[in-house]
């Protein structure tokens, strides 16, 4: 069964970005990922599915502002450069999407929105109310009264959080990562991108584990555990390298990219 | 002398015109302005409202919708466009500005007290000035009491602040709430304002008790 035809009838997909995306190697920002992420976004937007932004960033922004070579270790300097740079992140994403006539939001959550129910509620409000009126929603921790994405996972678990909130029928996790491996590529060369999961097995999370899977910050085990919070929710959940988003066109054409965690669900078989 | 911290609130109404577009002559003088006090060697650290004022002016709305929900949309649009103007206009006087948000119900959380005070030093060490705001699109405090000086004094709290300093209007009058001093103050000018700190500075340096006793009632009930 093809369970990427699937991916062709979203509705409402969250497209998280990691900091390996949006900025090279010496820490500079990339304009022409956060350009093309723009016009990708848009362009979907206007095909009529919603979207909302999940970002990374906002401390790498703020120590190329304040003129830092490297990121410090500190946690308390994390955070203060991570409320410089949230401001610069979201004035870059303003312009690039005001390209394309793409109103865009800031949206920052800590964690509690799972468990605080006033806040889940205000928050999961918010965001279907920005989708509603077109608006593309660009969510990021906010880092600066809460510490557990600076210390964990790129915000890979906070993607997972908000796909679950709104409801969202996928979710795109964009990385260096082209996918999970079935074996560390940089050693075994026979080693190949695992196309679809459709079940986190003990076997899977020792793969991710290995060596040669932790790129970014998050590393595959934080995506793993994303696709499991998602499975969990019945939502589709796809890992695949964000150096060109144009990527997610392909995805939604349910072209074989990246891997996809395929969620068991009656919108699946209403689909398949 | 102790350097004085000191938490400038800023009711956007008196930084935009009828229209709803920011008065560009206005801002960048409260840019100047507080700059100045920084560089005197002053904490300044700002509280602003705005996000939703200018979240529909972004999105071209006839007025400020009623319906609660709405407004918690239009200000997660605003507060990108408010912080982008702050950073504007401090930008021309090479001053760094940092976005910090926060809901009211945080100290309640005596974790995230302790994370937002840490920042707020760090920013202090860095020379950079905090422009904080309530976080509208996940609480609805603010929207609910549509007025931010309750937000003023709970950053007052948590940075121990030695003043709150509230723009009365674009004439030049600021009223002054010192700390564990129960005369608050209206001053005339910018030169006054920075005279009237430092003067108060002295004071407390020298010996006044006064800094045991909270804030004048009259301004609120939080303990500080």
């Amino acid at each position: 069964m093809d369970y990427r035809k699937v991916l062709k009838n979203k509705k409402r997909i969250v497209v998280k970005i990691g900091t390996s995306s949006l900025s090279y190697p010496n820490g500079r920002m990339n304009f022409h990922c956060i350009e093309k992420l723009a016009y990708v976004l848009s362009a979907i937007r206007r095909q009529g599915i919603q979207v909302i932004l999940v970002t990374s960033g906002a401390i790498g922004v703020g120590a190329g502002r304040l003129g830092l070579t490297e990121r410090p270790v500190e946690l308390s300097k994390k955070q203060a450069l991570a409320a410089v740079g949230q401001a610069d992140l979201m004035k870059i994403y303003q312009k690039f999407f005001e390209e394309y006539n793409q109103t865009v939001a800031q949206v920052l959550l800590t964690k509690d929105v799972v468990t605080v129910p006033s806040r889940n509620k205000n928050s999961k409000r918010t965001l279907i109310k920005l989708l509603e009126m077109d608006i593309i929603p660009i969510v990021n921790e906010n880092d600066t009264i809460a510490t557990n994405e600076i210390v964990f996972g790129d915000n890979d678990t906070l993607s997972a959080t908000v796909a679950v909130l709104v409801d969202a029928d996928l979710l795109v996790m964009l990385s260096d990562i082209d996918g999970l491996y079935s074996a560390d590529p940089r050693i075994e060369s026979s080693a190949r991108i695992i196309h679809s999961v459709s079940e986190i097995t003990p076997e899977l999370e020792q793969l991710a584990a290995g060596a040669g899977s932790s790129f970014s910050t998050g590393g595959m085990i934080t995506k793993i555990s994303a696709a499991r919070i998602c499975l969990k929710a019945g939502i589709d959940c796809i890992i695949t390298n964000g150096s060109d988003p144009a990527v997610v066109f392909d995805i939604l054409q349910g072209t074989e990219v990246g891997t996809h965690f395929i969620a068991r669900n009656e919108k699946l078989i209403d689909h398949v | 002398m102790k350097q004085q911290t000191i938490i400038v609130r800023i009711e956007i109404t008196t930084l935009i015109n009828p229209n709803g577009k920011i008065n560009r002559r206005k801002m960048d003088r409260l840019a100047m302005v507080l700059t100045n006090l920084h560089n005197s060697g002053m904490l300044v650290m700002v509280v602003t409202s705005g996000a939703i004022v200018l979240g529909a002016e972004k999105l071209k709305l006839p007025g400020i919708p009623d319906s609660q929900l709405e407004m918690q949309a239009i200000a997660a649009v605003g507060q990108a466009e408010l912080i982008r103007w702050y950073q504007h206009f401090f930008n021309d006087y090479n001053q760094i500005v940092a976005q910090v948000l926060l809901t009211s119900d945080i100290i309640h959380f005596p974790d995230r007290v302790k994370n937002t005070r840490n920042t707020f030093n760090t920013l202090k060490e860095m020379n950079i000035i905090p422009i904080i705001n309530e976080n509208d699109a996940v609480s609805t405090a603010d929207i609910e009491y549509d007025d931010n000086y309750p937000l003023a004094l709970i950053v007052a709290k948590i940075a121990r602040a030695d003043y709150i300093v509230i723009k009365m209007d674009m004439n030049g009058k600021y009223m002054i709430v010192p700390r564990g001093n129960q005369r608050a103050m209206v001053v005339d000018g910018e030169t006054e304002l920075q005279e009237k700190l430092e003067s108060f500075g002295q004071e407390m340096v020298s010996g006044n008790n006064a800094r045991e006793v909270e804030f004048p009632a009259s301004v609120g009930e939080i303990e500080f």
